[in-house]
């Protein structure tokens, strides 16, 4: 391989490494504070715009949510200083399997684990009898 | 001879400016954020792409001296006149190219990684494709070697293009003076452009001049009443470099094996086509959002000035 492009590489690479030093020391990432209701229904509402909500659960660590609406289970969690939404039927989100606290809901593309409190089942009374969250 | 690569000349301004980024962020005087994962994402692709860049770059540059030799004019490179033609074909060849990456799926699962950032900041210029050249879209600069442009020309230019478009992808700078927003592409156009908000889907292609988006109806402004999102309609669900690369590949190659009647739909339909329209298209999701501001009594429609 030619000498000067390996040189070039290596000197990228050590550019890369550089900067994102930098960046973790620089500490600006966006302000995610643990999800509250009205944090939660501000995030629903720009996910899933047009989806009513009928029940919200969020996940003992406000990092991620869970939220029917109709027979699909709307879902948040947090991936950085960020959010991903997805959208599985209900009765899927209700068969979820947890353990060690943990509730892992499958979606087309990814996995949301969301923590749950102590001694909580899953799936929540909450979602089960419908209550409308706060 | 080896052309000159403007790309590759401006890397170390590139390093430089992403640093001076941060530490005003930092120190509070500039508008950036940096996630690191964010960040490293964005990184490891520039570098890739570079990579991928040489590896192509032969079989391009060979096939567009091969389209030059059979060339219509004989254009010469000294000439200034030149290099203004060359400047706006250029530009406007971009615009074909970069619109056809958003509104055909199997270009747009070459140039949906430059997208996938949450975040817009100097590195997010950085996060480019590695597939490009399998994806083809280099032939769209040949007609301009068939008209008589050099090959070196037209990649000199090519490549001025991007050092250009650098510098717009940042929050730091909010507006442009008027004039120079209404000719050229901004850190504020460009920003709608990488907006996953339904209202800013499909718009402002522009590489160095606006002009286009104006000239064909693709032009959106960023409004302060909406803050522009970052990203894709669907962010990826993790940082893995890989599925940042192929993601799109995958999920395209997966329709088409469950789907095969109607693979031409799921590879060169619109992105989020589907044969059943389960999914949404940029068009049905600016429909539902038109529909929302019509329920809600909200003035403006997606290309209004606000």
């Amino acid at each position: 391989m030619d000498k000067a492009l390996v040189i070039q590489l290596a000197g990228s690479a050590a550019a890369v490494g550089l900067l994102v030093a930098l960046s973790a020391w620089a500490r600006i990432a966006r302000p995610t504070p643990p999800l509250d209701a009205e944090a939660a229904r501000a995030l629903l509402a720009v996910e899933f715009p047009d989806d009513r909500v009928d029940v919200l659960w969020i996940a003992a660590d406000g990092a991620g949510l869970v939220a029917r609406s109709g027979e699909r289970a709307l879902v948040a969690w947090r991936k950085g200083d960020g959010y991903v939404a997805r959208d599985l039927p209900w009765a899927a989100a209700l068969d979820a399997k947890s353990a060690n606290k943990v509730v892992r809901l499958e979606t087309a593309d990814g996995v949301a684990r969301l923590a749950l409190k102590d001694g909580e089942a899953w799936p929540p009374p909450r979602l089960l009898s419908g209550e409308i969250a706060a | 001879m080896k052309a000159f690569d403007p790309v590759q000349a401006a890397i170390p301004f590139f390093v430089l400016a992403v640093i001076l980024e941060i530490v005003l962020a930092r120190m509070g005087r500039a508008n950036a954020r940096y996630e690191t994962r964010d960040t490293a994402v964005s990184l490891a692709m520039g570098l890739g792409s570079s990579i991928a860049g040489t590896l192509m770059g032969g079989v391009i540059f060979a096939a567009s001296l091969w389209v030059w030799e059979h060339r219509v004019f004989t254009i010469p490179m000294t000439a200034v006149w030149a290099w203004v033609v060359l400047f706006f074909a250029e530009d406007l060849t971009y615009y074909a190219f970069h619109r056809l990456s958003h509104e055909r799926r199997f270009w747009w699962a070459s140039h949906v990684n430059h997208h996938t950032s949450t975040h817009y900041n100097l590195s997010t210029a950085l996060r480019q494709t590695w597939t490009g050249g399998v994806a083809g879209t280099w032939l769209l600069w040949l007609p301009l070697s068939f008209l008589g442009f050099p090959p070196a020309m037209v990649a000199i230019q090519k490549g001025i293009s991007l050092v250009y478009q650098f510098w717009i992808h940042t929050e730091a700078i909010k507006r442009m003076p008027r004039w120079f927003e209404a000719v050229f592409n901004t850190p504020s156009h460009h920003r709608v452009h990488h907006a996953r908000n339904a209202r800013y889907l499909d718009a402002n292609y522009a590489g160095v001049l606006i002009i286009w988006d104006r000239l064909f109806g693709t032009f959106i402004p960023e409004t302060d009443e909406e803050p522009v999102r970052y990203g894709t309609v669907r962010n990826l669900p993790s940082f893995n470099l890989l599925t940042n690369v192929f993601h799109e590949w995958i999920g395209m190659a997966r329709d088409v094996a469950r789907h095969p009647r109607h693979a031409l739909g799921y590879v060169f339909g619109p992105p989020g086509w589907s044969h059943d329209g389960s999914r949404d298209t940029s068009h049905t999701l600016k429909a539902k959002w038109l529909a929302r501001t019509a329920r809600n009594g909200v003035q403006g429609g997606p290309g209004g000035e606000s």
